[in-house]
């Protein structure tokens, strides 16, 4: 793989030493739900496609279409090749005991052909990612609609070697602006806002909490992308490693789509390179700004983009964005240990 | 150490507006947010009260700034540090006895804004279903989150139909601002 990965025009950067993997929801990373059912052994398999039918129409799985009414039994030395799944627990009448008699009136499912029913656990939900589906089959056969962008980004290859170089480019301009306020005795931070259309960075910045207990890197950007578009309310000129970068001119000719486009509106569409996971108040000025991706090096502990919240995917919210993790994790590292020294230096001076 | 100490984080807790004085700060948030309606802008309106003082006045300023950041309550906060710096007040011991009155539930980057200034008591009308941070959407107010600032108390439902009303006012008017969606004409 090395080798390959070197020829990319440019590349010095060892892009091979870090790996980017998607922040997923709640639903898409939870443990699977299992939910209590019964089964049946299917006797005579001749019986098998009547039946479905009849207990498809007398138990239908209503909003649990990604069971699998049969499954193949795989233990060797059973006399009986398959189990059908009979109902839900919950579904079931009040029985005193289990029984074929009690479970199915033979006037509508007629039980020839089927043996006395056990209890199963089965998949509550469908599957969302690869690994879910793989521990729901454990328990029963079950239905999976694959996202293979998905599958590809929780092994961590979502991103082709020349995108693994931008991105390292991108994530080392935040780390150059967090080292830049760790010199002045800042906290080291530093996020970068780039236009992943036009490939061009639009402002960079790190914290600044040292000033204005919410000058956090992320807030810093977002006021830099304000000003380039004539807004903004706050300077930053104190700090000359947070900047907005000027446009190159022409761009804009080589590409007609771009003069049809509406005007920028904050961050829409835009990426964000932060070196360490946002807080809880950047994470939600994101949402409010419109950002189209975020990129972080490492969790922080009452992180909001994974660790103590998923605000990216947060229900009830009226904008959710892609989130990634591990850019250039090393190097953010490094800047998280030494911040954490000055920090604990901080305390002892109080 | 010892007695001096004690006392100051015993006020710390017990600090905690007055049904009198709830009634009054909160008479001038709504005066805030009506003003607001009336100037086609989103009718919240929030004041920071320090020792029966007005420190700090804010309305939204979304659209001027075009930072989708600068609800009322962060331009508040901007306000009280402004007052602090004028009166020679250091900001982190005026934020411990400081109230925030608002109409509206602190969106969920202005409730954890709130926990980094240390403010300790938020009075709010009726609850914000789109991003609130105090329940509605997430619970920030009493989050633990020990490296991005303390916990703050809420005192909901004051006059809350009323900022209800206003709300819905105005989102029945569309946002001159943001882009025309795609679907339509162009
Ligand atoms: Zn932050
Ligand atoms: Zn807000």
């Amino acid at each position: 793989m090395e080798p390959q990965t070197k020829r990319w025009k440019g590349l010095e950067y060892d892009t091979d030493s870090w790996v980017v993997y998607p922040v997923l929801s709640d639903e898409q990373s939870q443990d699977v739900e299992l939910i209590e059912a019964y089964a049946a052994p299917i006797l005579n398999k001749k019986e098998t496609s009547r039946l479905v039918r009849e207990l498809n129409s007398f138990f239908p799985l209503n909003g649990h279409q990604h069971i699998k009414r049969v499954r193949a039994c795989k233990e060797k030395g059973t006399p009986h090749p398959l189990d059908i799944l009979v109902c839900l627990t919950s579904d079931a009448p009040d029985m005193k005991v289990v029984g074929l008699n009690s479970l199915l009136p033979s006037d509508r499912v007629k039980h020839d052909g089927l043996g006395e029913p056990f209890l199963v656990k089965i998949p509550a939900r469908p599957p969302l990612t690869r690994p879910q589906f793989e521990l729901a089959s454990k328990h029963w056969p079950t239905s999976f609609h694959e996202d293979k962008q998905m599958t590809v980004a929780l092994k961590g290859e979502l991103f082709s070697p020349p995108e693994k170089a931008a991105m390292h480019m991108y994530m080392r301009s935040a780390v150059t602006a967090a080292k830049a306020a760790k010199d002045r005795g800042m906290e080291a931070v530093g996020a970068v806002v780039v236009n992943p259309v036009t490939e061009e960075v639009i402002a960079v910045g790190h914290d600044c909490r040292h000033d204005h207990p919410l000058h956090h890197a992320v807030m810093v950007c977002i006021d830099l992308v304000a000003r380039s578009q004539g807004g903004g309310c706050y300077t930053f000129d104190s700090h000359p490693a947070c900047q907005l970068i000027p446009p190159t001119s022409g761009t804009h000719h080589n590409e007609p789509d771009a003069e049809k486009s509406s005007q920028p509106y904050i961050c829409t569409g835009y990426d964000l390179y932060v070196t360490r996971e946002p807080c809880v108040m950047c994470a939600m000025a994101l949402v409010h700004s419109r950002i189209g991706r975020v990129f972080y090096g490492i969790t922080s502990a009452d992180g909001a983009l994974g660790t103590k919240f998923k605000v990216h995917s947060q229900k009830d919210l009226n904008h959710h964005f892609e989130v990634y993790k591990g850019i250039l994790s090393k190097q953010c590292e490094g800047l998280n240990a030494s911040s954490d020294r000055i920090q604990s230096k901080c305390l002892e001076e109080r | 150490m010892g007695g001096a100490e004690e006392s100051k984080s015993a006020s710390a807790e017990s600090f905690c507006p007055s049904d009198a004085e709830i009634q009054k700060w909160m008479g001038a948030a709504f005066d805030v947010a009506k003003d607001a309606l009336e100037n086609g802008e989103v009718p919240v309106g929030c004041l920071m009260v320090y020792k029966d003082e007005v420190v700090a006045k804010g309305r939204n300023e979304v659209n001027e700034t075009k930072n989708a950041t600068r609800h009322a309550e962060l331009v508040a906060l901007d306000q009280l540090r402004d007052w602090c710096r004028r009166n020679d007040l250091d900001v982190t011991h005026v934020c411990k006895q400081t109230a925030l009155y608002v109409t509206v539930e602190p969106c969920i980057m202005c409730a954890a804004a709130l926990c980094l200034f240390n403010i300790p008591v938020v009075v709010y009308g009726c609850r914000n279903e789109r991003f609130g941070g105090c329940g509605s959407v997430l619970e920030v107010s009493s989050a633990h989150l020990p490296q991005t600032g303390t916990t703050f108390k809420c005192v909901s439902g004051h006059r809350a139909e009323e900022a209800v009303e206003m709300l819905k006012t105005f989102y029945k008017q569309e946002n001159p601002n943001a882009p025309k969606p795609k679907t339509r004409k162009e």
